[in-house]
């Protein structure tokens, strides 16, 4: 399963190709599932999909280059036995992670997920769970 | 059955069924119906097709089941009953009770309910009944506690007033805040799109002009056989908003399609599996029968507007629904089903399967449901006034610039609690009160808008005053700016205007 991290840059740091930089050096493709910047700041969310090693070296070169990192460790659980493909949780989840496919099952993608949590308190029969490890 | 005009293609329930008995009848499910009367039109379709089936899964909070525990020895008459702390209602005979989906459990609250309750007992679980009673000299017991599961109950019939609404409104919310409806979770300013019902497959849009569908009718329900004994309460023909009312033996059941279910801060419901077999007796029939989710409509209403008549964001079909967007203003907002279409398609195959192997054979009705029934708005004694009728409309306001001690000035001289702080254009940016200067008056800060609460939570004129009085409880607060369409601030209202309104 990819590995989520969670960047944190400062105002000064926002400037700088610091993504690009570590992409160039580590030659990992990341996929960004979400990026914000204020004034103050910017938070960039990663899904990375690479061994353990190399996720690792790429969370390093981050930190030194002033970038806070913290990884994301969570999991999203969609119990198929439960559900009952009502669909409630579809419309709102932000990321794309839950849909349907052609024949209306309704099915998770963890990667694409942000951890919003919208979507557990929503499920009628429970289906859904979150857990922090 | 019933004179509508006359038809090219004439069959009979009766000849359809013989169809079936000898293992000839054509069967199809409704989906497969629209392809159909769309290649060959009404008449070749009814030509060909005998049995179209339907199928629903959703929730319907218009349920729940008669159970009947025999008597104990000695005797109890119940007054009061729950099962697993869920109450069931039991102001008929001594030992008879009908739980209803939506009642609560009185320990767990939401997180469970009587839709729950009747899962657990189609599933052959144990549940506890406890019930009291003030003694009679034929009932003298006073109170009982038994576990049970629905092999020691003499009767457990699922018996629902309201199934299988026709087809239902969508809904939206033109808020700036999530709101938790019994149509999900809606989030804020248009955010997301809910539906219910399954469109093509649904069975009453089937058969619009009740000519297959009335009372007597065998229907798959809850993965048992059923029947249809009435209209259903609401009953809305003339608005394409029919409904039924339906009956079948809880004790044969099946949990797949039975399912107790939470609807986030709004209560619990059951998930009731419904499917009828509609015959094609005429090309009138199979017309219905085969259309389309491209034209089947409903409007997208704003439940943000919490009345009975909710305004109507637009005209949308069951196409569009299903492909997951709907283009509300410029922009395509995400949609959720609230029913399954997946097991709303699986029941209509159960059912042609049921049919096919001669297990399930088709009725005619005793009776025809009404078609030119209207529902009735509730008669109130009073009328509920709005916002608008009691709100103050003289408002003393200030700006974000101004000086905080010139606030608590004005505190002082009105002996009023809220201060709302408005822009040039007169909208509404913030809100101060007098705790909030009491408190700043300890700090350094000067301006209003270093103390202003930003995200103010407000009221529209046309709401109803309950409503309000159940948002200042909410949070905590106790006054409420009321803002026109585009934030502009019309009045304030506050728990001492709510007051007078008692005492009037
Ligand atoms: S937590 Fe749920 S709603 Fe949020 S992104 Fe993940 S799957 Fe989607
Ligand atoms: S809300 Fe729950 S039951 Fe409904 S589709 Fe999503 S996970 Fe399945």
């Amino acid at each position: 399963m990819a590995r989520k991290i969670l960047l944190n840059y400062s105002a000064e740091r926002v400037q700088e190709p610091i993504l690009a930089t570590v992409i160039k050096e580590t030659g990992l493709t990341f996929n960004i599932l979400y990026a914000e910047f204020t004034g103050r700041g910017g938070e960039i969310l990663l899904s990375i999909e690479a061994p353990d090693q190399e996720v690792d070296k790429a969370i390093e070169l981050f930190r030194k280059k002033g970038v806070e990192v913290r990884e994301i460790k969570r999991a999203i659980h969609l119990d198929r036995e439960l559900c009952i493909d009502c669909g409630a949780c579809l419309s709102l989840c932000p990321s794309g992670a839950l849909f349907q496919d052609k024949d209306n099952t309704v099915m998770l993608d963890e990667d694409k997920c942000v951890y919003c949590e919208l979507c557990v308190p929503s499920c009628p029969v429970k289906a859904l769970e979150l857990s922090r490890f | 059955m019933v004179n509508l005009g006359k038809t090219v293609v004439n069959k009979s329930v009766d000849e359809i069924n013989e169809k079936i008995r000898r293992g000839e009848a054509v069967v199809v499910t409704a989906e497969e119906m629209v392809e159909i009367v769309r290649e060959k039109g009404p008449i070749g379709a009814a030509k060909e097709v005998d049995v179209v089936t339907t199928g629903t899964f959703g929730a319907m909070c218009s349920s729940g089941a008669w159970l009947n525990f025999g008597h104990s020895d000695p005797p109890i008459k119940m007054q009061r009953v729950w099962i697993n702390d869920v109450e069931a209602y039991t102001g008929v005979a001594a030992v008879d009770a009908y739980i209803g989906a939506t009642q609560l459990s009185e320990t767990k609250g939401m997180e469970y309910g009587g839709g729950h309750v009747i899962e657990d007992l189609v599933r052959g679980k144990e549940v506890e009944v406890r019930a009291t009673a003030y003694g009679t000299d034929c009932y003298p017991r006073t109170e009982i506690e038994i576990r049970v599961t629905k092999d020691d109950l003499n009767q457990a019939v699922l018996c629902n007033p309201r199934n299988a609404y026709q087809k239902y409104t969508a809904a939206t919310n033109s808020r700036s805040e999530t709101i938790y409806t019994y149509m999900g979770t809606l989030l804020p300013r248009f955010g997301n799109v809910t539906y219910s019902g399954a469109g093509e497959l649904s069975p009453l849009n089937k058969d619009p002009n009740y000519e297959t569908i009335g009372i007597g009718t065998r229907i798959f329900l809850g993965g048992a056989q059923g029947y249809i004994f009435w209209e259903g309460t609401q009953h809305n023909p003339t608005k394409a908003l029919g409904t039924i009312m339906t009956v079948g033996n809880l004790k044969k059941m099946d949990a797949r399609y039975l399912r107790g279910a939470t609807i986030p801060k709004y209560g619990t419901s059951l998930f009731v599996g419904l499917g009828i077999p509609i015959p094609i007796i005429n090309e009138r029939v199979a017309k219905t029968a085969g259309a389309g989710d491209d034209e089947i409509r409903t409007n997208i209403l704003d439940y943000g507007v919490p009345r009975r008549d909710r305004p109507v964001i637009r005209e949308v079909t069951y196409a569009e629904l299903k492909s997951g967007k709907v283009r509300i203003g410029d922009r395509d907002v995400p949609v959720s089903p609230l029913s399954s279409l997946k097991r709303a398609r699986e029941i209509a195959n159960v059912l042609r399967k049921w049919i096919l192997e001669k297990s399930f054979f088709l009725t005619e009705p005793v009776e025809r449901l009404p078609t030119d029934e209207v529902f009735k708005p509730m008669k109130q004694a009073v009328a509920v006034p709005f916002v608008r009728d009691i709100m103050t409309k003289e408002v003393v306001t200030a700006r974000p610039g101004d000086s905080i001690a010139s606030a608590a000035k004005i505190f002082a001289e009105k002996g009023f609690d809220h201060l709302p702080i408005v822009n040039d254009e007169g909208k509404l940016v913030g809100i101060v009160t007098s705790w909030d200067i009491a408190v700043a008056v300890a700090t350094k800060k000067k301006k209003l808008f270093e103390i202003m609460t930003s995200r103010v939570i407000t009221a529209k004129e046309d709401e109803p005053v309950d409503l309000v009085a159940r948002k200042l409880e909410r949070h905590g607060i106790s006054g409420l700016p009321v803002v026109g369409p585009s934030g502009e601030l019309k009045g304030i209202i506050t728990t001492g205007d709510l007051s007078k309104l008692l005492r009037r």
